[in-house]
């Protein structure tokens, strides 16, 4: 059974490694009785596919999902530059 | 006036095809190319590349990339290349293009770029080959970097990378992983040649703006830190007040 410090780095390494995901960016954070994931993703497919591989490792943990769907819609300023 | 779109990690695959698109078919309405700082893909494999392709190619501007750490996960990285070459997208590494762009050339140079980390905490060419190996790669990259830039000839110059060139812009990201983001030799190789802009993708979870020791402005334009399907960015306005003022 993995301990506590372990579970994010081991966590973090199933998402960049597993071939399915490669996701970098996922956070991992503690609550009392809860793992809860964030940061962003591409599409709900990547979103439902981390949680899904998650659970399957990790079936003892309790886990909630804040990982949102990046926006792409065009953007309605400039930045000057200078 | 040259206005610059730009994005980065759009990491596209099957999954992802169509979602930039309608703000893609605005794109020429509102700048005068794209350029798109690494990432690319998921796992940088030739369907994949396909899939970036359709998704970014076809826009009606010049499109202008260079590739990402998650474009050389499958050792594939000259095939992906070739893909999104034969789409019509320009794709740099350690080298430079000249767009003619409303009578303005704007310059572009790129590469990938490493990591090794900033001022105070950077790896050193030292000790173990693996170490070795790690610092001489970035120091190749930043190199590659400062003679492209160097070799074009402009009126508005771009570096575009996919690891950052300043810690600024890495700021959100963990401190402890600062030195996987990106390296102070970029940095200094724009400084060495000069620029009006440097953009560069790869940390997720950074911020927005930041500057070279030198003074050149750098923008993350990674997609999760942009939040929409790209920036834009406006260059050499400058000319444009000076015209009006100089009529007046
Ligand atoms: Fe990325
Ligand atoms: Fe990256």
């Amino acid at each position: 059974m993995t301990n506590d410090t372990d579970l994010e780095a081991e966590i973090q390494r199933l998402l960049t490694e597993h071939d399915r995901i490669a996701e970098q960016g996922i956070t991992v954070q503690r609550r009392d009785h809860l793992i809860v994931l964030g940061g962003e993703v591409e599409s709900a497919q990547r979103r439902d596919e981390i949680c899904r591989q998650i659970s399957s490792h990790f079936p003892e943990l309790e886990i909630t999902c804040d990982i949102g769907i990046t926006r792409a819609q065009a953007p309605s300023e400039v930045e000057e530059i200078s | 006036m040259i206005r610059i779109a730009a994005v980065g990690d759009v990491h596209v695959d099957k999954d992802v095809v169509g979602r930039y698109r309608p703000a893609l078919e605005e794109l020429p309405d509102r700048a005068d190319t794209l350029l798109i700082a690494g990432d690319l893909t998921r796992h940088g494999t030739v369907d994949e590349a396909k899939c970036f392709a359709t998704e970014f190619g076809g826009l009606g501007v010049p499109v202008v990339v260079v590739l990402g750490n998650h474009d050389h996960q499958s050792d594939q990285q000259d095939d992906v290349t070739k893909v999104i070459e034969d789409a019509g997208i320009t794709v740099l590494e350690g080298s430079a293009t000249v767009l003619e762009l409303n009578g303005h050339r704007l310059g572009v140079a790129g590469t990938k770029g490493f990591g090794g980390g900033f001022a105070g905490a950077c790896a050193s060419n030292f000790g173990e080959r693996e170490m070795k190996d790690f610092v001489g790669t970035a120091e190749r990259y930043a190199e590659d970097l400062e003679r492209a830039l160097k070799s074009v000839e402009c009126d508005a110059l771009v570096a575009l990378t996919h690891y950052a060139p300043v810690p600024e812009t890495l700021v959100g990201e963990p401190l402890e992983i600062y030195a996987f983001l990106g390296c102070y030799q970029l940095g200094r190789s724009i400084d060495a040649a000069g620029a009006a802009l440097a953009l560069h993708g790869h940390a997720h979870a950074g911020s927005e703006r930041g500057r070279t020791p030198g003074g050149v402005p750098v923008r993350n334009v990674a997609h999760p830190v942009i939040k929409q399907a790209y920036n834009v960015y406006q260059l050499l306005s400058e000319e444009v007040d000076t015209t009006l003022v100089g009529a007046r």
